[in-house]
């Protein structure tokens, strides 16, 4: 049967024998990835050898884009900005996300409640947390500032000086982002086999001990996924450093996706702003190597 | 291990304190949408008398808050109808079937999660101004069903996963094909799950800004996201009606969260973490 070898049931059943179901469930969704995932990813990739605007495309250019673009002083900040965002961006979350489900996975009153309030950040709307920050740490009238200078300090200028405004958007990425590390650590925290822990504590582990040597290795596979996974969704992330300093000041916060965007969508350079968005994929095809083979390890 | 009395007590605290730290922007923006620009701005002491309900009088009948609610139940809606007919669909089919194409399938949904959109927004922008759609909630819709695919597509491979093969084996015996036996045994069996599905590719398309700020540039279609956005830019510093906006673009998504919060496992591990 030609169709046997290429979707075999899971338990060959004889009323199903030439089968073609589960392609036509799987049609739908393929043709729509088809039109808003693949071939904008072919088309892209051509633009970035293209010279042109919105309105109209030019001449192929061969690489002329990409040896412009390793030229360019601001690309070459805001690959290093995107790479320093997203590292510590990551690595704040997990460690605030890893505390906090250690926390959370004990015997508390009220966990419930505990958890869910503390899974909003990662929920409402960026727009809305975006708001809210620059109202805490906006430059004059700011909140942090009112209480700094009512302290009897001089005001701190978060949003306009180039090295507190890099500091200020990692700090809310690491508050958008740990919900989502936490949520996934408490999982695996779940599914940790109770009795590992009594049996160390029979041979008399302490609290560090059992951390150490029970519960960390057992969180080392997660942890992997999880950090690639959130430094991809970093190095992708427009909504934070966009609402928060629209990339600025002088340019200091804006990551290869703002970039891009700016070459596009402000400038009117198609070819620029493709050019930036494929070395992005390249930088993310790298990371997901990663996560494929870690999980097809799993899977073995 | 577990904890002593006052161990506890003293974690519960620490825990109490960190919801409140960690909430603060939420909390403030919620308390100063009640209280008037002057007075957030003003050093004298804070009283209750000073709390009204103004600036959200001001944002509800002043300006196109609720035109912009409107184009973002719009989208969100057919993007959630949409991601849920096309998922159910493709999670059937993952969860029961296998081969080179079902894991293939597979393959592209993890692809699709860490994709950098930016790259796809070009071109698609490009392909939309020719077929007429900037402007059009379609592009947005489209494009949402896509983002919401993977996750939806996974968590409906998990619950069909837990509904016995054997009912639509019975189904079958008594005459169904393998079709209806998927619309009118499995489908129905799942039904919680897929009101969850709903949800979170609901709030995914009422929340999100970046494709939206790209595709929707008139006020009338533009979202909520966007329009708060541009409130931001005309209204700068009247920060009561901005944050009275925010909190009223919030609540439904606060609500919406409370009610599908214990299937977050799923759409957290679901995502690819677990594969």
């Amino acid at each position: 049967m030609p169709s046997s070898s290429l979707t075999k049931l899971k338990e060959p059943r004889k009323h199903y024998k030439l089968n073609l179901l589960p392609y036509l469930l799987l049609l739908p969704s393929i043709a729509l990835i088809f039109a808003i995932i693949f071939y904008p990813f072919f088309t892209g990739i051509l633009y970035s050898l293209r010279e042109g605007s919105l309105l109209k495309l030019g001449d192929y250019i061969g690489l002329d884009n990409y040896l412009n673009l390793f030229k360019q002083r601001e690309f070459h900040n805001s690959l290093q900005f995107s790479l320093f965002f997203a590292f510590f961006g990551v690595l704040g979350s997990y460690l605030l996300g890893l505390i906090f489900a250690l926390m959370l996975n004990q015997k508390v009153p009220g966990q419930a409640i505990l958890r869910v309030s503390l899974l909003l950040p990662w929920v409402i709307p960026s727009v809305v947390s975006l708001m809210s920050w620059r109202w805490l740490i906006a430059d004059e009238k700011g909140f942090v500032n009112m209480l700094i200078t009512w302290l009897g300090f001089k005001p701190i200028y978060f949003l306009s000086t180039p090295g507190l405004a890099i500091f200020s958007v990692i700090v809310v990425k690491i508050w958008r982002s740990f919900p989502f590390m936490m949520l996934s650590i408490l999982a695996a925290l779940q599914t940790i086999d109770r009795t590992l822990y009594e049996a160390a504590e029979i041979d008399g582990a302490n609290r560090w001990q059992l951390f150490r040597h029970i519960t960390f290795p057992q969180l080392l596979n997660i942890s992997g996924v999880l950090w690639i996974l959130m430094t991809i969704w970093s190095v992708n992330d427009f909504d934070t450093p966009f609402l928060l300093t629209q990339g600025g000041p002088s340019f200091a916060t804006e990551n290869l996706v703002l970039l891009a965007y700016r070459y596009t969508f402000r400038n009117n350079n198609v070819g620029m702003g493709s050019a930036v968005a494929v070395v992005s994929l390249i930088i993310l095809i790298i990371l997901a190597l990663f996560i494929l083979r870690q999980q097809s390890r799993e899977e073995k | 291990m577990s904890l002593s009395r006052t161990q506890t007590w003293l974690l519960f605290a620490a825990l109490v304190i960190i919801v409140l730290l960690v909430n603060l922007p939420i909390i403030s923006t919620v308390l100063n949408s009640l209280r008037s620009t002057e007075d957030l701005f003003s050093s004298r002491s804070f009283s209750l008398n000073d709390l009204s309900f103004d600036n959200y009088f001001y944002v509800s009948q002043r300006t196109k808050f609720w035109q912009f609610f409107g184009n973002s139940l719009l989208v969100s809606v057919s993007a959630a109808i949409l991601g849920v007919i096309l998922s159910s669909l493709a999670g059937y089919a993952l969860s029961r079937y296998q081969g080179l194409i079902i894991s293939s399938y597979s393959r592209i949904l993890l692809m699709i999660q860490m994709f950098p959109l930016i790259l796809a927004i070009i071109p698609l922008f490009i392909l939309f101004r020719n077929l007429s759609l900037i402007n059009n909630p379609l592009s947005v819709i489209l494009i949402y069903t896509v983002a919401n695919l993977p996750f939806a597509t996974w968590m409906f491979k998990s619950f069909f996963d837990g509904i016995p093969r054997e009912l639509e084996e019975a189904a079958a015996v008594d005459g169904c094909t393998p079709l209806q036996g998927f619309v009118r045994i499995v489908l129905p069996l799942a039904g919680p799950g897929t009101i969850a599905v709903a949800i979170f590719a609901f709030l995914l398309a009422f929340n999100e800004f970046f494709i939206a700020n790209v595709f929707l540039r008139n006020e009338v279609n533009m979202t909520l996201p966007v329009g708060i956005q541009i409130f931001t830019q005309q209204y700068g510093s009247d920060w009561g009606s901005l944050m009275a906006a925010a909190t009223m673009t919030m609540l439904p998504t606060f609500f919406l969260f409370l009610f599908i919060q214990k299937y977050m496992l799923y759409g957290a591990i679901g995502t690819g973490v677990k594969g």
